[in-house]
């Protein structure tokens, strides 16, 4: 398994997503709120005609955002049809994965382990492969922001 | 191989519903070739392409029906109600199969054998539908029914197919009447998206044309641009509509096995099947439809032997029309049965306790006939397993509530019931309102808006009773929510000094909800309204329930589609019973404090922000623009059958196909004002400074910081207003003669008068009361008249008499045929009711 993957910084840590699941890297114009919505989503916003949600990534993983910096620009998946605008604190690069994706022992932590698909070593060293769906599910209701 | 499966599947799919209808046509007629034809070369397609594939037990269904069909067309066999079923039960497992294998599933075993069995010439009929027939018949101790009985009143009698149209015309033309490709649903949503990006992009190059002044050299190809790209979006839209016939073609079949189980018989009656409808729409009322559809049959038909006691014909007629008027489509489902019955529903009702015995005393019957669209209201006492099974009628009007449609139904005793369904023609696009609170636009689906009222207006009297808010719309006191809560939006914290504004300064959205009821939203700006392309919404925000999808604004700005039905749940606001808790107050309250002078405010073709003081305005109105006659002088416009002066049109091409008019009105006389846009009705309270200038110009004034030209009303009349011309005119009888027809006639109808139809017969043209014509007067030459008095006949109209020759002769009352102005003038003098009677 020779896959391309995005490389993002969440949370001050190293993350990878599937390149293929990525369709594009946009710069965040204004985002519309959507009150009442879980405070992961960070809002609405539009690329061309479409209609994103974005998801504030360090919130649904169970961070502080205010914490890190924030890139200006955001991560665009497919998810079920629906296409999100991922928020991350740095987009980095795009490498190529060595080997599959792995388990480590003893997991995680929390927080990561929920969304973690696995650790993959990649060009740039080892990262933490995030599963989309998880991650645009968001926390569980009772997990407060830390 | 896949693919070759997918395209096996699809076009199996495709023949089926292009045979379903000639299946029904061939068993009405079984002797029928073409039919026979038709369904031969489906057998026929079906077994080729099993070929194909491993399907062995496909092709030796296929394979027998085909052999049966061939010999029928052949000669060597006659085809027999007994035949038909074997066919048909055939096709229907073919269609089962091709489901499963599109769905990858094992078709279940056997049952083939018993299938093809029946096929064989003088085999047992199969245990299909038409037998049921035959037995309920016999059951019912009437004639047996020959087995295609129901299936040939589908389509009247086969000879004189005349009054179902629709269907049986679709039959005759065939299936090749409109060619069509595939293509697959996202790629059109990627040109529609493609369309709309382009259209942000035209906005975005407007505006920078606007600030860069006008360029007419840019503009001329700039606004054909604009109406090239309004065209092309106009066209992807109609890409995902879908005619309504494809939903109707499979009623006839469901129809007639519903009827053929119940031992009744039922004639489908279909219309419109050309109206248009989304997609997406179509696939939502497919279930609604079927459902009252099986209602219908069960419930509301007698059997055969009960409606010829009660002096019906034996065949129900079930009808379904769709139409469209505007933005909405109505299906009306309506049968000849027995209709709704008053007293029991309103018994259930009180026994399941959705109404009190008080209540029920004070409802009309039409609202307890509402009632059946309750939850958990059924009145079928034994549940039957056609109506039984699947949904309650609640479930239907909630599946059309949400998508911002209706039903209703209305029933006579003993003579039929009717149900109206009315649907948003798409759900992608609606037309919405965008409002605004806290800075943050929403949109709302316009066919909610009831009414949008200021809320300073002194006819909203807004009051608090505890934690709930009150307003008065039409001297109702609504429930009122604050957007603001609703959406826990958070104050305004940009600069302190912006105090969150108070209820009272907001605008309220009246709106209804298709259950009837009313509720206010307040919100703090109103901002436009237009058509907006709805999205969907990721479904972490669907679960919060207050959005039903997102939209792009011109800006291309996304906002949320607030989800109104849901909100006005959350707060309890939907229960048909509430509304009655609430009385209307005292009016008079109201009147005394309206000393404010109230206007429309409207903008006119020039852009100008105009109002006209709202006593004048008689009515809205819209008016297609083939209303509009621009061949006189001064323009004018047919409302409502009437001829009106039409003022304030754009120079140039009208901007759309359709006119916004106000019809203004001084009492006696009407005029048609054609505006832009219509903003609000306002109280005028601001100074009136008089505008010298402007002779159509009352004054000037402010409403919301914003100069506004009250128009002069006086002017406007004593300038364009005449009496509305009413095309119903007197009517005029004019002799029986070419001179009279060609050179009279002209004269008489520019007087202001219709020209009676008479009977050609000269006999009775002499007996203007035999004739039976009722002119408002009549023309007659002299000496016909002469003729008339001499037989003594009796004229109940004035009369004007007509001589030949221009010099009086004998002194009677007559005028010389030529001499127009005399002519005239006695038209017009019989007109005012002055009419001279001889």
């Amino acid at each position: 398994m020779n896959d391309l993957l995005v490389m993002a910084q969440i949370a001050g840590r190293r993350c990878a997503f599937h390149a293929h699941d990525v369709s594009s890297v946009i710069e965040v114009g204004a985002i519309t709120p959507v009150p009442r919505a879980p405070d992961f989503i960070a809002g609405i916003t539009a690329m061309r005609s479409q209609a994103l949600t974005v998801i504030e990534c360090r919130r649904a993983i169970g961070f502080d955002p205010g914490r890190w910096a924030l890139d200006h620009r955001a991560v665009v998946v497919t998810v079920a049809d629906y296409s999100y605008a991922l928020r991350v604190d740095a987009i980095e690069d795009i490498t190529s994965a060595i080997g599959e994706p792995g388990h480590v022992p003893g997991g995680f932590g929390p927080e990561w382990s929920r969304v973690a698909a696995g650790m993959i070593e990649t060009q740039a060293g080892p990262a933490l492969l995030i599963d989309l769906p998880t991650l645009i599910a968001g926390r569980e209701p009772f997990g407060a922001a830390a | 191989m896949d693919d070759l499966l997918a395209d096996f599947v699809a076009e199996t799919r495709e023949m089926l519903e292009a045979s379903e209808g000639e299946i029904i046509a061939w068993e009405a007629d079984p002797s029928d070739r073409a039919r026979i034809d038709t369904i031969f070369r489906f057998v026929h397609t079906v077994k080729g392409n099993c070929g194909f594939f491993d399907f062995p037990r496909l092709a030796a269904l296929s394979h027998v029906a085909e052999d049966a069909l061939a010999d029928c067309r052949s000669g060597r066999r006659e085809a027999d109600s007994a035949m038909v079923s074997a066919v048909l039960a055939i096709i229907d497992r073919i269609a089962q199969m091709a489901d499963a294998i599109e769905a990858g599933e094992e078709f279940p075993e056997g049952g083939d054998d018993a299938l093809i069995a029946a096929l064989e010439p003088g085999a047992e009929p199969v245990e299909t539908a038409p037998d049921a027939v035959l037995e309920a018949a016999a059951a019912n101790g009437s004639e047996p029914i020959p087995a295609h009985e129901p299936a040939s009143a589908l389509l009247s009698d086969s000879d004189g197919a005349s009054d179902t149209a629709p269907a049986v015309k679709k039959l005759e033309n065939g299936p090749a009447a409109q060619r069509s490709i595939r293509l697959p649903v996202d790629l059109l949503d990627r040109v529609m998206s493609g369309v709309s990006d382009m259209v942000l992009a035209r906005n975005d190059l407007a505006h920078r044309l606007r600030q860069a002044g006008t360029q007419p050299t840019i503009d001329g190809p700039f606004e054909r641009l604009t109406t090239i790209l309004a065209d092309v979006r106009d066209a992807i839209t109609r890409m995902r509509m879908q005619r309504i016939e494809t939903l109707f073609s499979a009623l006839p079949r469901l129809v007639r096995d519903l009827s053929a189980d119940l031992g009744k018989q039922v004639m489908v009656d279909l219309e419109g099947g050309d109206v248009e409808l989304d997609r997406e729409m179509i696939e939502t009322i497919r279930d609604p439809i079927t459902h009252i559809i099986r209602n219908a049959v069960d419930h509301g038909m007698e059997a055969p032997t009960e409606r010829r006691a009660a002096g019906k014909r034996e065949i129900a007629l079930l009808s379904i029309s769709a139409r469209q008027s505007g933005n909405t489509i109505s299906i009306v489902l309506s049968d000849d049965g027995s209709g709704l019955d008053e007293e029991r529903i309103a018994e259930k009702a009180v026994a399941t306790g959705l109404i009190t015995d008080a209540q029920r005393a004070s409802m009309s019957r039409e609202k307890i006939l509402q009632l059946i669209f309750e939850p958990g209201f059924s009145t079928a006492e034994a549940v039957s397993n056609i109506s039984g099974r699947g949904v309650g009628l609640d479930v239907v009007r909630e599946n059309l509530e949400k998508v911002g449609g209706s039903i209703k139904v209305t029933s006579t005793p003993g003579v039929g019931t009717l149900f109206t369904m009315q649907i948003p023609l798409t759900l992608s696009i609606i037309a919405g309102l965008t409002v605004e609170s806290r800075g943050q636009r929403f949109a709302i689906p316009q066919s909610y808006v009831e009414e949008i009222i200021h809320s300073s207006s002194k006819a909203l009297d807004f009051t608090r009773v505890g934690e709930t808010a009150l307003v008065t719309f039409r001297g109702n006191r609504v429930p009122c929510l604050m957007l603001t809560d609703v959406l826990e939006l958070p104050n305004a914290v940009s600069d302190g000094a912006d105090a969150p504004m108070p209820a009272s300064q907001s605008t309220m959205v009246i709106l209804r909800l298709a259950s009837g009821d009313l509720f206010a939203l307040a919100v703090d700006n109103i901002h436009s309204h237009g058509d907006v392309v709805v999205k969907p919404l990721a479904p972490a925000i669907m679960k919060s329930g207050f959005y039903a999808g997102s939209t792009l604004l011109d800006d291309g700005q996304p906002v949320l589609l607030l989800d109104v039905t849901n909100v006005a749940a959350a707060y309890g606001l939907v229960s048909d019973a509430r509304g009655r808790v609430f009385k209307s107050t005292d009016d008079d309250k109201e009147a005394a404090d309206q000393t404010a002078c109230r206007a429309m405010l409207f903008t006119d073709f020039a852009g100008r922000r105009c109002a006209v003081r709202l006593e004048l305005v008689q009515r809205i109105e819209t008016a297609p623009i083939s209303a509009i006659d621009l061949s006189a002088g001064s323009p004018r416009a047919v409302i409502d059958g009437v001829i009106l002066p039409l003022i304030g049109l754009p120079d140039g091409p009208l901007p759309s196909d359709k006119l916004r008019l106000l019809r203004l009105t001084d009492g006696s006389c009407e005029l048609l004002h054609a505006v832009r846009e219509i903003d609000d009705a306002a109280e005028l309270t601001g100074a009136l400074k008089p505008a010298n200038d402007d002779p159509m110009i009352e004054a000037l004034t402010l409403v919301d910081g914003k100069t506004v030209a009250l128009i002069d009303g006086h002017q406007f009349f004593a300038r364009y207003g005449e009496a509305p011309e009413v095309v119903s005119k007197p009517v005029c009888r004019l002799p029986e003669t070419d001179w009279a027809k060609t050179i009279l006639g002209p004269l008489v109808k520019s007087a202001g008068y219709a020209i009676a139809q008479e009977p050609s017969n000269s006999a009775d043209a002499t007996k203007p009361d035999a004739s039976g014509t009722s002119a408002d007067i009549a023309i007659w030459f002299d000496d016909e008249y002469e003729a008339a008095i001499a037989l003594d006949m009796d004229f109940n109209t004035p009369v004007i008499r007509l001589r030949d020759v221009p010099d009086s002769s004998g002194g009677a009352e007559s005028i010389y045929r030529y001499d127009r102005e005399a002519l005239v003038f006695a038209l017009q003098q019989a007109r005012s009711g002055g009419g001279r009677r001889s």
